[in-house]
């Protein structure tokens, strides 16, 4: 098959579908989402609020959520891109990969988190440092069969390309010891998958 | 045969070659229960397949002649039109894992299988290519449950289990019974003893006039087990009776997965109950009580880390209204008012107000809801969903794959049990069983109570006994 054109990410696109995939988030965490710099956010998120399409919620910390307007234009916006990019066939594929990789990524979070004693599922304490690390060494392999998709992904819409770098960023740190970057922060491996799995439903218009 | 084994109770075999759920199935026919007919292709062809990349070449034969052999005893034929042999054809490992093999159901009922019988030639030869080729959908099922012991998933959970891959799986090929045959068939898995509190009664669901993948799929609504006795006495009394049957064999609690048709009982599977927490200890303690084990070997059964479990504060489900139960996907009981939006969670919990989220299944969006909530119920997910991984990660008891739960599209509204939900709707849910209560029942805090308080009892008796004997040596 043909390789869709390609185009760089507009931003006031990657700002409301960072809001619609991550749902309602700060300003650190969308910086993160959407890897903007700061003065280019701030211009976003300014107009996007005089537009009615962002909402602040004072909450604490402080956030920003779609309002039902910014729903409607992040769905125009979102179809146009996949239709002007002619990526839809290609992102299909990329997704059907994706989801043989869902189940395992489940699995091995809830290895992560749970251990079977006696055929039985407990808490994992993380006092065992060699079974965490076995754990940690199957999402190593889980992930460089993700990056292949990935990198696909982003051939086609090259935002995908950040969730590689997101992932690789949650994998060195939980395996250099900071283990809640694995299921347990909002940076964490399975957040950012969460994300990932979001962000196709949402490109493709399907639902769960 | 070298390569295929009936289900007999005449067999003598490892779990190496059989695999375990055959060796239930084995188990089962010793005890004069009722199994299905059929075979078992040995762990060892798996090993062969996956080695050559193909089934050993003097399995064809013995496949062909126990194929024949199993339409003979059952007097039908596969790929018939008329009284069709239909199979089952599931993977059975030496070490259990659950949900990562490949099983296929009702082999023999699709159109492809139904136009392939032709009449049977004169000559010997071709009598043998024809039954070949007959079977050959049969073939391909063992070998695509083969294939599956290499999926990355598959290989994933055995690196994590400490499950060597050279293992391979068994296949069992086993004549389909049918649950849904008529008013007087059903399927359903039961626990000789309920799994939640270790309470010696008969626990678990029921699916009346369905088969038993629609009781694991969740793909229908199913019904505590005690509603068997009412409905059908004489299956629900022969099902109490092989429960004690296996119990006594394995000194333990046990799990079965059965169907009746029509007014007949059989099963499926067997294997040890695995309670867990105080549900570990209470059958500890009844089992020396009832004069089963000894002091010291229920010691030995519960491990402290199920020991520390005992302690995790469970709902009183002898009191409680029980409106639904779902899977248990993070321990603990959580009491509130339901919310169905992240949006409305925030709202009520900024008002001081204890929330139980209740959605569909869910998605990134709702992380702030669970933040703020209590507990967490969803209608889909197993344990291993995005919703449970979350609620673990925040430590929220949480009760995923609820059935009663409907959600409406149209209006955005919530039933459980055909009770709608509103925020004025008071729920406690526990996260160890998966009960989803009316209002706020009573909290066990410590659950195993007087039973935890002997097992304690017991194990301080005997660690003073072993000092003792080692301070005399």
């Amino acid at each position: 098959m043909n390789r869709p054109r390609t185009g760089q990410p507009d931003p006031r696109l990657l700002v409301l579908h960072a809001l619609r995939c991550a749902g309602a988030c700060g300003l650190a965490r969308i910086r993160a989402v959407t890897g903007l710099d700061e003065s280019r956010l701030d211009f976003v998120l300014i107009d996007h609020t005089v537009d009615g399409l962002l909402a602040r919620v004072f909450d604490d910390p402080p956030c920003w959520r779609l309002t039902d307007a910014g729903r409607a234009e992040h769905a125009r916006l979102i179809a146009d891109e996949l239709m002007t990019a002619g990526a839809r066939a290609f992102v299909e594929e990329s997704f059907d990969r994706f989801l043989v990789l869902n189940p395992e990524l489940l699995d091995l979070c809830t290895a992560w988190q749970l251990r079977s004693v006696d055929g039985v599922m407990v808490a994992n304490d993380h006092d065992d440092a060699a079974y965490d690390a076995r754990v940690l060494d199957r999402f190593a392999d889980l992930d460089r069969r993700a990056a292949a998709v990935c990198a696909e992904l982003s051939a086609a819409l090259p935002r995908f390309g950040r969730y590689r770098v997101r992932l690789a960023e949650a994998l060195g740190l939980a395996s250099s010891g900071a283990l809640e970057y694995v299921t347990d922060s909002t940076a964490s491996y399975h957040t950012v998958w969460a994300e990932w799995h979001e962000d196709l439903l949402v490109t493709l218009g399907k639902s769960r | 045969m070298r390569w295929i084994r009936a289900i007999s109770s005449q067999v003598e075999e490892t779990a190496e070659n059989l695999g375990g759920k055959a060796l239930g199935l084995v188990l089962l026919r010793r005890l004069g229960l009722r199994v299905p007919d059929g075979f078992v292709v040995t762990a060892e062809a798996c090993r062969v397949f996956l080695r050559e990349g193909r089934l050993p070449e003097s399995l064809h034969d013995e496949f062909t002649t126990a194929v024949a052999d199993l339409e003979h005893r059952t007097g039908r034929v596969f790929g018939a039109r008329e009284r069709p042999l239909a199979v089952s054809v599931r993977s059975g490992a030496p070490v259990s894992m659950p949900g990562m093999l490949t099983t296929i159901l009702d082999l023999g009922l699709t159109p492809e299988a139904t136009e392939t019988p032709e009449p049977v030639p004169a000559e010997t030869h071709d009598r043998a290519s024809a039954a070949r080729s007959r079977l050959r959908p049969l073939e391909r099922a063992v070998e695509a449950v083969f294939a599956s012991w290499d999926a990355p998933r598959a290989r994933t959970y055995r690196a994590l289990n400490d499950i060597s891959d050279g293992l391979g799986t068994a296949v069992i090929v086993q004549a389909m019974v049918f649950g849904n045959k008529d008013e007087h068939s059903g399927s359903g898995v039961a626990f000789s003893r309920d799994p939640n509190t270790g309470e010696n009664a008969p626990f678990g669901e029921v699916l009346f006039e369905h088969q038993g993948t629609d009781v694991v799929s969740g793909g229908a609504t199913t019904r505590p087990l005690r509603e068997l006795a009412g409905r059908e006495p004489a299956v629900w009394a022969e099902l109490c009776d092989a429960l004690r049957r296996i119990e006594r064999h394995y000194r333990d609690a046990c799990y079965v997965e059965f169907t009746y048709e029509a007014g007949e009982l059989w099963f499926l599977q067997v294997r040890p109950g695995r309670f867990g927490g105080a549900a570990a200890v209470r059958l500890a303690v009844e089992l020396v009580d009832e004069g089963v084990i000894e002091q010291r070997e229920a010691l030995l059964r519960v491990s402290p880390r199920h020991l520390r479990h005992a302690r995790t504060p469970r709902l009183d489900s002898a009191e409680a209204e029980i409106l639904a139960r779902g899977i248990g996907a993070c321990p603990g009981v959580a009491s509130g008012r339901v919310a169905t939006s992240p949006d409305e969670a925030a709202r009520m919990a900024a008002a001081g107000v204890p929330v139980i989220l209740v959605r569909p299944e869910t998605s990134p969006d709702d992380m702030r809801g669970f933040a703020v909530a209590a507990g967490i119920v969803t209608a889909r997910g197993g344990p291993a969903s995005h919703a449970a991984v979350v609620a673990r990660s925040m430590g929220r008891p949480a009760v995923v794959g609820v059935g009663g739960l409907v959600f409406d599209a149209a209006n955005g509204s919530a039933t459980i049990a055909d009770r709608l939900l509103t925020p004025d709707t008071l729920l406690t849910i526990d996260g160890t069983s998966g009960d989803v209560a009316a209002g706020s029942p009573r909290i066990l805090l410590t659950p195993a109570g007087t039973h935890l308080h002997r097992f304690l009892a017991w194990s301080e008796e005997i660690s003073s006994d072993g000092s003792t004997q080692g301070e005399g040596g």
